[in-house]
């Protein structure tokens, strides 16, 4: 058998054991183990997912992701969620939809606390969901709305989606957390701007709130949203200018919130063994999952595929636009029935040297890459803040929510093409940055 | 001793080892905030921060697998299983699981065989290595216990399916 056959019988051995539920994590070291076996030795194979397993767990720029995942958990126990919300809804009361943009523009901010979507999704939903239902909004638009913004936690930084794709491509996560900046607003205003034209087209789905906002009000609303604006500055200001490197820009942004809530007298044991527990179990599975993949590129690297794809997409005569769009759409379909982590884990081995070889910018996929991972989030039948927000509104029922977010769908497919069209969107923070 | 019982043990000792772990977060947290400060305002950075952090992560990495098993946070892909039958079901998961076992019984074999000939220490306090690298062994032997519990917990799901 050629290394290459060993290759492929060892990815279709992999698929076939993930759909039968193993985790995802075991499968990868345990196909990738046998692959070793195969192609080197078994003698070989032994010592390399114990030894990968320390290496991923013991690494310093990972120690980003519990901190990343303290900054959400704190935001949120701070009640930073309802704060802004309720500050946002006295500036675009008047709008149509103003509660759905309201709720957009508070999932931004909480985005820039918060590296992790689903707590975004969880924390909105309590408070937004019923105050648009007690305004008579359509509940598809209502659930929809929530479901789409949490999944800007994804892009703007601070954000999981980015810290795991610099893991696995080896790029700068700093880089790619000011990367995700501009992309995060575009893609908020594009959620906005398809409020504005659903609720244009049809004003039965979100009835006008009632109650005028006074200027004196609005300015003092603000008064809300200086937390998140400061702490935002202080983390993303400080990896921007070079200070401090991503880790450390956690570290003072979690520590930061943490007295946010002390002050607040907001920090019960419960609260923290909660987050801390939260922070324990994402970290442990990223982790696990990137010491899998690591484990499997090493069988596959030696299974020659990774390089032969690579020059065959290259000798390959069609645009590279068609190659990126064929990925895209790939992960569209991938995404709805794999979590947004596992999924890049599963592909970049493979997908990221054929991106690299067609010549586009690895800052700039990386940015691709996580808006795919939201939308994975939010397609059926497995989008994850769906099921949060299924448990949240017990009387909606999926189906619903999933076409209520259909039309955001659209919209990051929409906010992609801008940026393969204007890659500057994406790349021109980063590219002024200090280091 | 009744089976109910051990696994009782098992889990609470897996969430009790879990919680030594992650409280180590917030000391790691302070410690790198500690460290920005001091270099920032007194040019003055703790001496070992970096390598203390990459042992503080290692040690609530590798004492939270077990209980992250418990409470099936390494996530898998339910998407077909669900839509067969309690026994088939019952059925993939046996396989599955023997299969981690396998997988998670090398990682514990190999992490006590290349962790006690561990020999290196660390850059700047020269804290020896080998204690972290062992724990990838006592990890993993939570975690496998942890699988041992879903094995039998899935066996007795497909005895209870017995046409």
């Amino acid at each position: 058998m050629t290394p290459i056959a060993a290759g492929i019988i060892g990815s279709v051995f992999l698929l076939v054991l993930l759909f039968l539920g193993m985790p995802i994590a075991f499968v990868m070291m345990f196909v990738g183990f046998l692959g070793i076996s195969y192609l080197a030795s078994v003698h070989a194979a032994l010592p390399v997912v114990a030894n990968t397993v320390y290496e991923t767990a013991a690494y310093y720029p990972y120690t980003i992701i519990p901190l990343f995942i303290l900054m959400g958990s704190f935001a949120g126990g701070a009640g930073i969620t309802a704060k802004l919300y309720g500050s946002f809804d006295k500036w675009f009361r008047k709008l149509p939809g103003g509660l759905g943009i309201a709720t957009i523009a508070a999932c931004a901010c909480f985005a820039a606390l918060s590296g992790s979507s689903v707590a975004a999704a969880a924390a909105m939903g309590t408070i937004a969901i019923p105050e648009m239902r007690r305004f008579k909004y359509d509940p598809a638009l209502a659930v929809g709305v929530v479901a789409a913004g949490g999944t800007l936690s994804f892009l703007i930084p601070p954000s999981l989606g980015f810290v795991v794709y610099g893991m696995l491509t080896e790029q700068s996560i700093g880089k790619l957390l000011v990367s995700g900046i501009l992309p995060g607003i575009v893609l908020s205003l594009a959620f906005i701007a398809v409020i504005v034209v659903k609720v244009k087209l049809n004003p039965v789905l979100a009835p006008a709130t009632p109650g005028h906002v006074t200027w004196k009000e609005k300015f003092h609303a603000l008064g809300g949203v200086w937390e998140t604006m400061l702490v935002f500055v202080i983390v993303m200001g400080g990896i921007y200018l070079g200070f401090v490197n991503p880790t450390e820009a956690g570290a003072i942004g979690a520590t930061a919130l943490f007295i946010i809530v002390i002050s607040k007298m907001k920090l019960t044991w419960r609260s923290l063994s909660t987050a801390l527990l939260e922070a324990t179990r994402i970290s442990v599975l990223v982790l696990f999952l990137v010491a899998g993949a690591n484990v499997f590129s090493y069988f596959l690297a030696l299974s020659t595929i990774p390089a032969s794809v690579s020059a065959w997409m290259a000798a390959l005569q069609v645009s590279k636009y068609v190659v990126i769009t064929i990925i895209i759409v790939i992960y569209l379909i991938l995404g709805c029935f794999l979590d947004a982590i596992s999924m890049m884990v599963l592909t970049m081995p493979v997908i990221f040297p054929v991106v690299k070889t067609l010549g586009f910018d690895p800052i700039w996929f990386g940015v691709v890459c996580v808006i795919m991972m939201e939308a994975g989030l939010i397609t059926p039948p497995v989008g994850l803040n769906v099921y949060t927000l299924a448990g949240v509104v017990k009387d909606v029922p999926m189906s619903t929510i999933f076409r209520g977010s259909l039309p955001f769908l659209l919209a990051m497919i929409g906010v992609t093409i801008l940026i393969a069209i204007f890659p500057g969107i994406a790349l021109y923070l980063p590219s002024m940055m200090g280091r | 001793m009744e089976w109910g019982e051990v696994k009782k043990g098992i889990r609470r000792i897996n969430y009790i080892v879990c919680a030594v772990g992650m409280a180590m977060i917030i000391p790691l947290m302070l410690l790198t905030f500690a460290d920005v400060m001091l270099r920032g305002f007194f040019n003055k950075p703790i001496p070992g921060s970096f390598e203390i952090s990459q042992y503080i992560l290692a040690i609530f990495i590798l004492l939270g697998a077990a209980y992250t098993q418990q409470v099936k946070g390494h996530v898998g892909v339910d998407f077909v299983t669900s839509r067969l039958s309690p026994r088939l079901r019952a059925v993939c998961e046996i396989v599955t699981t023997l299969l981690s076992l396998f997988i998670v019984a090398v990682v514990v074999w190999q992490g006590w065989v290349v962790g006690i000939t561990e020999k290196a220490v660390s850059d700047q306090l020269r804290i020896p290595q080998y204690p972290f690298k062992l724990l990838v062994a006592v990890g993993g032997l939570l975690l496998w216990f942890e699988l041992l519990i879903d094995l039998l917990g899935s066996l007795g799901k497909l005895r209870r399916s017995e046409p």
